[in-house]
């Protein structure tokens, strides 16, 4: 089985439940066919990570490509438990365009399966990478509906009622939303860098690197968004705060991953 | 439109378009007049049937009549009635025949001939008036029909259009936005300041959408105690404001006071005590009962009464641009029922009668063994013709339009003619 083509066909039903969702925005009743879409997208892009992962013999995100893939698609696999949990069905046109992104990039970045080297295999690794990336999925949701808020926010202000304004839940629920979204992204990267600075002691007996200092960083700035979410900031200061941690996250994959780490290095 | 068996639909009313309030006040009709007035009209044989839509923009009277000059005969017995004159009555009023008539009612169920456009109540009230025209014996076949029908079509607009989506009045506006910062707005405690006509028109709100902690303040305790009671609410005194800010989610300010009643430090001061959860304030005061500076404390949102009112006139633009879906609605509705009431006449019904007998027939002639058909034939024909004279005669000699149309609709449901 060809692995490009099942990893195109779910960004392709990725697309299509983005179009789906907006339709189901814009009508006044209904629920359409967009988690449908969404989770036989889910279910490919699955099957498309577990090809790649035989192929490499070990999991699949020691690679770039297959890292964002599985971006993507923890992200995706959030937004379906959200929908299930609070029926927001608002949220989705603005977070499924960051799935197909993730998606899209995993797919065109080239995947050239290397041999796999000893310190990327073991339960320890797998679960340090898996939770490192479910928390910045969660961190990227708490991106979404923080943008979503300070929308929100600014159409009560200038008492703008469209269509938006009626689909897009009440302030209190996107706040406590995004809440859930960061505590769960804070447990997954503390418990995913513990199980890093346990692995790195094992197989280089030492754990300094730029990858590490930026993960801590990031939870620094999460862990003061949660309390000041608790004493008097909560509302649009905890929004924008969101808005600078996902640079963080951004960053800290991007280019610390690629220029300054050299431990995080994809091999 | 056809009109069976000469029988024609008409509506005679006055609205708040047509005539002055003058005029409408004495063309209002409580419940009991409703029904005097229907059971004189059908006794003294200007309808064989009616119903009167009565409410407060709008008075109708819906008839089935024998002639298409009814409406004079109708304009007078109202003059009579009412002791109006008769030329100002026409003149303040509208008169439709046929399927004018018909359109205008489904438009009137639908809401789309409201003052305040797609409001829901005139569905009550058109249902309302069925009943009231059944009670007095006023309504058969026809006018019962299409009055089920166009509250079927209006509910049909308020379920696919939006018309009915965006509220209108200045009370629902604020509480939507405030529905938008909190959750669940029920369970907010809702501080009215004022016990006005207006604080009272938005406690009467908060109360009807279900708020379980409604607190009135007055600068006359007396007034907050009685407006408190007559919404379920509590009183709070006048005083003790500053404090009550601490607890109040939503604050409404609608007193009379040359000066704020609300000031930026109290707001401060609450937002410290209540460890910055939002504030939504509404002031619908002039001058303004909550200095303005408010707005510009962390969390808190306030609105002043133009903000609503821009809202309001945005809303209504937003259900007028409904406007053609609902009358494309409407006219599908329409010609249905103008199929069913044009089929109502006796040529077509006793055609579709002698198709179906036709029908039954051959289904048992080829059952029947192929020697026999053509004598079965003939007696099965003769049997027919025997059986349908006499009904058919009697149909055709009936002189009383709706006694005649409720025949007609007795055979087609018997026979099952109106299938598909």
């Amino acid at each position: 089985m060809d692995w490009h083509l099942l990893g195109w066909l779910a960004v392709l039903l990725y697309a299509l439940a983005e179009v789906l969702s907006i339709v189901a925005l814009l009508r006044p009743r209904g629920w359409g066919a967009a988690p449908a879409a969404l989770g036989a997208a889910l279910v490919l892009q699955f099957v498309d990570l577990e090809v790649r992962a035989r192929a490499l013999g070990s999991v699949p995100y020691r690679t770039l490509a297959g890292s964002m893939s599985l971006f993507g698609w923890m992200l995706g696999v959030a937004y379906l438990i959200l929908l299930a949990r609070h029926r927001e069905r608002a949220i989705g046109p603005f977070l499924i365009p960051f799935v197909i992104l993730f998606s899209t990039v995993g797919l065109l970045i080239p995947f050239r399966p290397s041999p796999p080297r000893p310190e990327t295999q073991g339960v320890l690794f797998a679960l340090h990478v898996t939770l490192a990336i479910l928390g910045y999925a969660a961190f990227t949701l708490s991106f979404v509906l923080s943008l979503l808020y300070l929308i929100q926010s600014r159409q009560i202000r200038r008492a703008r009622t469209g269509v938006l304004f009626s689909r897009l839940p009440a302030l209190e629920v996107i706040g406590r939303m995004n809440r859930t979204a960061v505590s769960i992204g804070v447990a997954a990267l503390l418990v995913s860098v513990a199980l890093g600075a346990v692995w790195a002691r094992r197989v280089w007996s030492g754990v300094g690197d730029a990858k590490l200092a930026w993960a801590v960083f990031t939870l620094l700035l999460y862990a003061f968004l949660l309390w000041k979410d608790r004493h008097g900031w909560k509302g649009q200061r905890v929004a924008v705060l969101s808005l600078v941690g996902f640079g963080l996250v951004i960053f800290s994959y991007t280019f610390v991953n690629l220029y300054f780490s050299h431990a995080h290095t994809f091999r | 439109m056809s009109a069976p068996n000469d029988a024609h639909l008409l509506v005679l009313g006055w609205n708040f378009r047509t005539a002055e309030g003058a005029v409408r006040e004495r063309v209002a009709f409580t419940s009991d007049e409703i029904k005097e007035g229907l059971k004189g009209l059908v006794d003294r044989g200007l309808v064989s049937e009616g119903v009167i839509v009565s409410t407060c923009h709008r008075s109708e009277i819906y008839g089935l009549s024998a002639g298409e000059s009814a409406g004079e005969a109708l304009t007078r017995f109202v003059s009579e009635w009412r002791g109006l004159d008769p030329a100002r009555l026409a003149g303040a009023g509208f008169h439709r025949v046929g399927e004018e008539a018909a359109r205008h009612l489904f438009r009137v169920a639908a809401g789309l001939d409201s003052m305040s456009l797609g409001e829901s109540e005139v569905l009550g009230q058109v249902r309302k008036a069925l009943l009231l025209a059944r009670e007095a014996g006023a309504t058969r076949t026809v006018l019962h029909r299409l009055f089920e029908w166009a509250v079927a079509a209006g509910k049909r607009v308020r379920a696919e259009t939006e018309i009915g989506m965006h509220p209108l009045s200045i009370p629902a506006i604020g509480f939507e936005l405030a529905a938008k910062v909190f959750d669940d707005l029920s369970a907010r405690t809702i501080l009215v300041l004022g016990a006005g006509e207006t604080g009272r028109l938005f406690a009467r709100h908060a109360s009807e959408a279900g708020a379980t902690d409604l607190r009135i303040a007055n600068r006359t305790a007396e007034r907050a105690v009685e407006a408190a009671a007559a919404v379920g609410g509590r009183a709070v005194p006048w005083g003790s404001v500053a404090q009550e800010l601490g607890d109040a989610d939503v604050v409404v300010g609608a007193t009379s006071s040359p000066e704020a009643v609300v000031r930026r430090e109290d707001v401060e001061a609450a937002m410290r005590r209540r460890r910055g959860r939002p504030m939504f304030f509404l002031d619908l005061a002039v001058p303004r009962d909550i200095e303005s500076s408010v707005a510009e404390i962390y969390n808190v949102f306030l609105h002043g009464v133009n903000d609503l009112e821009e809202v309001a006139e945005e809303n209504r633009r937003r259900r007028a641009r409904e406007v053609p879906l609902a009358e494309a609605i409407l006219e599908e509705e329409l010609h249905r029922f103008l199929a069913w009431f044009g089929n109502l006449s006796v040529v077509p019904t006793v055609t579709g009668l002698r198709e179906r007998i036709a029908q039954m027939r051959d289904a048992e002639l080829a059952r029947a063994p192929a020697a026999d058909r053509e004598r079965l034939r003939e007696f099965a024909d003769a049997l027919a013709a025997r059986l349908l004279h006499e009904p058919m005669r009697r149909l055709k000699a009936e002189t009383d339009p709706s006694k005649k149309l409720d025949r007609v609709e007795a055979i087609r449901h018997l026979f099952d003619l109106d299938r598909e």
